[in-house]
């Protein structure tokens, strides 16, 4: 019975939680906001091939960056990197130049935090050196781009831009380009405190038709709660007021996509809890099925001593209804460390366990052990006394 | 048949059938072990293809690329298609750079539309182009071009193209910088082949890279890349879940179990007066044993099919509610259940009996 509850328990608590852990999983996607000026250029890039820098002249403010933990879901900000590009003359070559945080710093009022790509894309991976120093300077040469030069470049080596960190594999149009902090291609680019984009990992609630609606069109009311949830529209919405002149965009691919993932795995996990629960059910109405049997002898003693049917009714009542209490409280408890170690052991974090849920359990349990053992009650009453008492029944 | 045997028998089908419902309860409740048991593992094992599926939905898993300024073998679509698994989706893309009406440079894309529309099913389109000059125009690219009867005209190195938008795409990507058009049409108009297949290959993490090997040996002047960041985040969510699924399955199949064990113990505890009687009629500890056993082992046979059929409807249900599609049931599973309800019923019905043989019949008949 105990342990039924703990289960219960630990697997609703799991179930609730899951979503949200997956949700940080998924984040290793990388962004799934973009934010750029209002009025940059068309960008005309092609694969690796690029004809022009991204925006011509329209830019964001790098000292607005801090901000975006000031919005308010900033708490649901997981990651966020600025970048800036630019070209340069390197090996007789023409290549890109992407200017970005690695793992950079920040202040906002009294709280620092870091952030940059390494948390951003934790798919970036640097081979034959370390990351640069976003304060230090460093060089991450794309590893295309380093086959393609056929030059022997290694870790130490002084370039234009700084000595080399590392190369730098991603995928991407990274790899076929230097990348740099951002205050370098800001020099290099003569833009001082200029951004072209910047790319956000936010914690977002997958979408559903209010997220979809346009702000623009709704009433106080519906506004203000579309604003307070944490939709990735929303989100954009927030961002874009913090930075002025800017657009602020989902990226569809990623915020589409991971709703779907994670209402599906929440959806299951509390379908799972729902079919343990109706198990837990049944088996222990089985339990209290054999127990009551077993005490038909003073079922039949009580009623030749001239008790009710409702007496005793309401005596196994009480008794169960205890039973069931106290098994709640314990399960509770129990099913809390259970959930707790689940989370530790798969995701290295606490699983949050609501007190609001302890009622919901203790509630459960008295439905099941009432429910489990009301046949078997009317069974037992059902008995003739003299029956019972001879030892025949 | 030997007395002795159609006595065993007698007694067993006596003990099954004639105690009226008691047979009942460890019936139901090895049924419900059975069932949860059986849902679990299906679950389990069904759970990682349909994550993957998920995970479909983000698009190409792998790219295929021309060396920067070349365009690809004029079979490579075929080729692709033919080395890689089935189910795979290879949509070709050719690139160039077009004039509009007001000068500025924009990409064009040529593309098989019918088939980007089931890769990337996230792009915000109202409809999707079928004609040959439909088109799909970027939101960013738009305020570039300028409409005219009834469309909008390209150049490309002195040759015009009249095209139709069917609609703009939104993506929150580079697609939004770009204009897509059919590319049967794009190739007569500029005649630049594609460069670029993106692949979407189903599965695990395992399928994709021996895909991937396959399209290196394939096509070895060509630049064939995982798309790191979708194969890391599935990768990390299906490792994740699996080990939550196991968690899950571990802990209800043993309360379950515990349950089940508890109430079948005592269900056979009631039964001490019958074990009394036969011993003192002179039956051997294995013979009684066996009787027990044998009801054991035939409630648990029958609940185990019970639970086997019950459990795979109830995966199924529930990945039908959740993912909209079934799991198919896994006879795999079935010999498993089998063994743990046997195993359960059996242990459950033994352990008290070696409890009994401590005490003299004669003390379990006078009551005590």
């Amino acid at each position: 019975m105990i342990l039924g509850v703990a289960v219960a328990t630990a697997m609703i608590a799991v179930g609730v939680d899951v979503g949200d852990k997956i949700n940080r999983e998924l984040r290793s996607y990388g962004a799934n906001i973009v934010v750029y000026p209002e009025d940059a250029a068309l960008d005309v890039r092609v694969g690796d091939q690029h004809i022009k820098p991204a925006s011509g002249g329209a830019h964001l403010k790098e000292s607005d960056l801090p901000r975006i933990k000031g919005i308010f879901w900033g708490h649901n900000i997981l990651a966020f990197a600025p970048f800036l590009e630019t070209t340069t003359e390197f090996e007789g070559h023409t290549v890109l130049v992407i200017g970005t945080y690695f793992d950079k710093q920040l202040h906002f009022g009294n709280e620092a935090f870091r952030t940059g790509v390494r948390k951003l894309y934790p798919w970036w991976k640097v081979e034959g050196g370390v990351w640069p120093d976003d304060e230090g300077g460093g060089v991450l040469i794309g590893s295309r781009l380093a086959k393609e030069l056929h030059r022997g470049w290694e870790q130490g080596n002084l370039t234009p831009l700084g000595r080399v960190s590392g190369f730098l594999t991603t995928g991407g149009a990274e790899d076929m380009a230097l990348v740099v902090p951002l205050a370098v291609v800001q020099k290099l680019a003569n833009e001082p405190n200029a951004v072209d984009k910047i790319y956000v990992s936010a914690l977002t609630k997958p979408e559903d038709a209010f997220a979809r609606r346009d702000p623009s069109r709704m009433d106080a009311a519906d506004h203000d709660r579309w604003y307070c949830s944490p939709y990735a529209n929303s989100i954009a919405f927030q961002l874009q007021e913090t930075f002025p002149g800017s657009r602020a965009e989902q990226i569809r691919q990623a915020a589409q996509n991971e709703g779907a993932v994670l209402s599906h795995i929440s959806g299951m996990m509390l379908l799972i809890a729902l079919a343990s629960l109706i198990a837990a059910a049944l088996a222990v109405s089985a339990a209290m099925a054999t127990t009551i049997l077993e005490r038909r002898r003073e079922v039949g003693l009580m009623k030749s001593l001239g008790a009710t049917a409702t007496t005793i009714a309401s005596l196994f009542v009480t008794e169960a209804s205890l039973l069931a209490i106290v098994a709640g409280l314990v399960g509770f408890a129990l099913g809390s460390v259970i959930a707790q170690r689940i989370g530790h052991a798969i995701f290295h974090s606490g699983v949050e366990i609501t007190p609001a849920l302890l009622p919901i359990v203790i509630f459960l349990a008295l439905l099941v052990t009432i429910g489990g053992s009301a046949a078997a009650i009317r069974r037992a009453l059902r008995l003739d006394p003299v029956v019972v008492l001879r030892g025949d029944a | 048949m030997s007395l002795r045997r159609s006595m065993f028998l007698h007694l067993l089908r006596r003990g099954l059938l004639g105690r009226g419902n008691r047979p009942l309860i460890a019936f139901i409740a090895l049924t419900v072990a059975a069932t949860m048991i059986t849902a679990m593992l299906s679950l389990y094992y069904g759970l990682e293809s349909k994550l993957n599926r998920d995970f479909r939905a983000y698009g190409a898993n792998v790219t295929v690329a021309a060396p920067e300024g070349n365009v690809l073998p004029a079979d490579a679509l075929e080729n692709a298609q033919h080395v890689l698994p089935s189910g795979s989706l290879v949509v070709p893309f050719a690139f160039a750079i077009a004039h509009a009406s007001d000068g500025s440079a924009v990409v064009v894309a040529g593309t098989d539309f019918s088939k980007l529309q089931s890769l990337d099913k996230w792009w915000l389109v109202s409809k999707w182009a079928t004609k040959d000059n439909e088109s799909i125009v970027g939101v960013k690219a738009e305020p570039h071009i300028s409409f005219a009867n009834g469309g909008f005209d390209l150049n490309f190195s002195g040759r015009t193209f009249h095209l139709i938008e069917a609609t703009t795409v939104k993506t929150g990507a580079e697609e939004e910088n770009r204009i897509y058009v059919s590319l049967p049409a794009f190739e007569r108009w500029t005649g630049v082949q594609p460069s670029l297949l993106e692949i979407s290959v189903p599965g695990a993490r395992e399928q994709v890279n021996s895909a991937i090997q396959k399209l290196q040996t394939a096509f070895p002047a060509m630049q064939v890349r995982p798309v790191r960041q979708l194969l890391e985040a599935q990768g990390a969510v299906i490792t994740r879940m699996r080990s939550v699924m196991l968690a899950s399955t571990l802990l209800i199949t043993l309360t379950v179990a515990l349950c089940v064990f508890s109430t079948l113990t005592s269900s056979v505890l009631e039964r001490r007066r019958d074990f009394a009687v036969m011993k003192a009629i002179g039956s051997s500890q294995g013979t009684v044993n066996g009787i027990f056993a044998g009801e054991a082992l035939v409630i648990a046979l029958v609940a185990a099919f019970a639970g086997y059929l019950v459990g795979s409807g109830l995966a199924a249900w529930i990945s039908e509610a959740n993912f909209h599609a079934a799991v198919s049931p896994r006879i795999g599973v079935l010999p498993l259940v089998i063994a743990c309800s046997v195993a359960l019923a059996v242990l459950a019905a033994l352990l008290p009996l070696a409890q009994l043989q401590r005490i003299e019949p004669a003390g379990i008949l006078k009551g005590e």
